[in-house]
């Protein structure tokens, strides 16, 4: 199997790159692979955008926008997706991502990820603004899986399915956390498999993996532990079936020392060279 | 849309509100109640809009305690929504908020030390622009003089107050001195924001200095300003004043009135 030359970054373990690593990163050096960022703490200038210019003369960095609302029936925000475009401008990002999920409704805006169901009418709203920005950065457009509590018993298809049919209608590329799906499959009865056979493989440009909390019987999306052996055994499947892609390690809260975080990109970058190797 | 619409509307008030959602909304948990999906989605909400404000206001918390700030928090986040998909928007109306909330009365300062604090956040995000080439401003016939508009830098704002909020400011920031004491009678303050290197200050201005950054960033030409001003404190000095704040980086390009 020949390492993937069609995407810019490298097809090798990252790190979210956050606030308290910024310095270490910048004074040390440390080898990594490359390093993804929340897009909007990078919004205007100053020493955020600053800091991040200095990375990315290191760096291949991606972009990973929580604040879209790809999903969202409001209009879009033209200021947000300006915004992003300048940062795009000044930082050229090897990669750019959002979520598929909404965030904004009825006069205010929900700071989290949401879940909708996945119906006709949903597909061909979310295509048409996946679209508007894909038009507006001029360039593709990363689509994550979303994580979610709850699901809706209209929906009309799997996720799975909502996402392959939105990489055909925009040509968006896929963005697969692979913990997602597992807390989708844990929470939901989401069948991991089958969404990893849904999604066409050469629309994944990316993996994310990150560790999540259990509240009430509930698995939650913080990125605040380790990757489970489980998510890792998802991952491993998902190389299997997809192929090799650029793995990042997101750590959002109660954020472990640098060295905890390399390991475990080191982890994705072993079983990334075993897939190499079986393949080849 | 409609569906999709009305799904998110009574959605996103189920969360803001802490509700239930409606049998209509179809939600499904096949392990757990559907209310405690609500309570994550609930708790994510208030948790985020908690902690942004707490990393925008972190003077504020230092001067109410951990505990207090939770409780002032609590009250703004529900009569506050978020109105943006970028969190670094939210909490602009936390002085306001301050100056009606009961409890905190007796912390007569801490409304304008907020303000103060969100100036601080906004100068921390504010675009970049090239400070006042002062070579070019050289290149002005001195005749044109009174007709320079300057304008500030983005990252400059000016907060005016019965109380030494500066000092308050500049006491509660990582490395300084904790003996501060706070005495409320030490005078009025005249604090300047501004971003120097990337690092955002907080310093003081006098009252003729504040007057006429206030009169120059409200558009007035050169002249008029400082005639403004030395009516009023004929001790001002044109050249000390502007010396300071090209040093601050406060200001930015001009341009000369009537000009094009």
């Amino acid at each position: 199997m020949a390492r993937p030359v069609t995407h810019a970054l490298p097809c090798t373990g990252g790190i979210g790159l956050r606030a308290p690593h910024y310095r270490q990163v910048l004074d040390r050096l440390p080898r990594l692979g490359w390093v993804e960022v929340h897009s909007e703490n990078f919004f205007g200038g100053g020493a955020p955008l600053s800091t991040l210019l200095r990375v990315r003369e290191h760096y291949p960095v991606s972009l990973h926008g929580v604040g879209m609302g790809l999903a969202s029936t409001t209009p879009l925000d033209k200021a947000h997706l300006s915004a992003l475009h300048r940062l795009c401008d000044a930082v050229k990002p090897a990669a750019i991502s959002e979520h598929l999920s909404w965030n904004s409704a009825a006069g205010m805006v929900i700071n989290d990820l949401l879940p909708f169901p996945y119906t006709q009418e949903a597909l061909s709203h979310v295509a048409t603004r996946i679209e508007q920005v894909q038009e507006e950065l001029g360039r593709q457009l990363l689509v994550e899986n979303l994580s979610s509590y709850l699901s809706f018993a209209h929906s009309e298809m799997t996720e799975g399915a909502f996402l392959a049919e939105l990489t055909q209608r925009t040509g968006c590329g896929i963005l697969f956390d692979v913990e997602n799906l597992y807390v989708n499959a844990c929470n939901l009865g989401v069948d991991a498999k089958a969404f990893i056979k849904a999604i066409p493989a050469e629309a994944v440009k990316e993996y994310h993996l990150a560790g999540y909390s259990v509240r009430d019987g509930c698995l939650v999306d913080t990125h605040d532990h380790p990757v489970c052996p489980e998510v890792w055994e998802m991952y491993e499947f998902a190389l299997q079936h997809i192929g090799p892609r650029p793995t990042l390690i997101e750590w959002d809260s109660d954020i472990p020392p640098l060295p905890v975080l390399m390991g475990e990109a080191a982890k994705a970058q072993q079983r990334l060279e075993i897939c190499y190797a079986c393949a080849e | 849309m409609p569906a999709l619409s009305n799904d998110q509307a009574d959605f996103a008030r189920a969360i803001v509100l802490g509700l239930d959602l409606s049998p209509q909304a179809h939600a499904v948990c096949p392990k757990y109640r559907v209310a405690t999906a609500m309570a994550v989605y609930h708790n994510n909400y208030r948790g985020n809009l908690h902690d942004t404000l707490a990393s925008a206001y972190p003077v504020t918390e230092q001067l109410v305690g951990k505990d207090f700030f939770r409780v002032l928090t609590k009250q703004f986040i529900e009569q506050y929504p978020s109105r943006s998909g970028n969190l670094h928007h939210y909490g602009a109306e936390m002085a306001d908020f301050i100056a009606d909330f009961e409890p905190a009365q007796s912390l007569v300062y801490l409304s304008d030390v907020a303000a103060l604090e969100w100036a601080c956040h906004r100068a921390y995000f504010a675009e970049d622009e090239a400070t006042l080439d002062v070579s070019g401003l050289s290149k002005v016939p001195a005749e044109n003089y009174a007709d320079l508009v300057i304008h500030t830098h983005p990252a400059c704002h000016m907060v005016r107050s019965i109380y030494p909020i500066a000092a308050i400011w500049n006491a509660h920031q990582p490395g300084a001195n904790s003996d501060f004491h706070i005495d409320l009678d030490s005078g009025s303050s005249n604090a300047l924001v501004s971003r120097k290197e990337n690092t955002v200050m907080v310093t003081e201005l006098t009252e003729a200095g504040a007057t006429w950054l206030q009169s120059i960033r409200s558009g007035a030409p050169l002249g008029e300003a400082t005639s403004g001003v030395l009516e009023r404190y004929p001790d001002f000095n044109l050249n000390t004043a502007l010396l300071n704040l090209l040093e601050q980086g406060v200001l930015a390009d001009f341009t000369l009135e009537n000009m094009p």
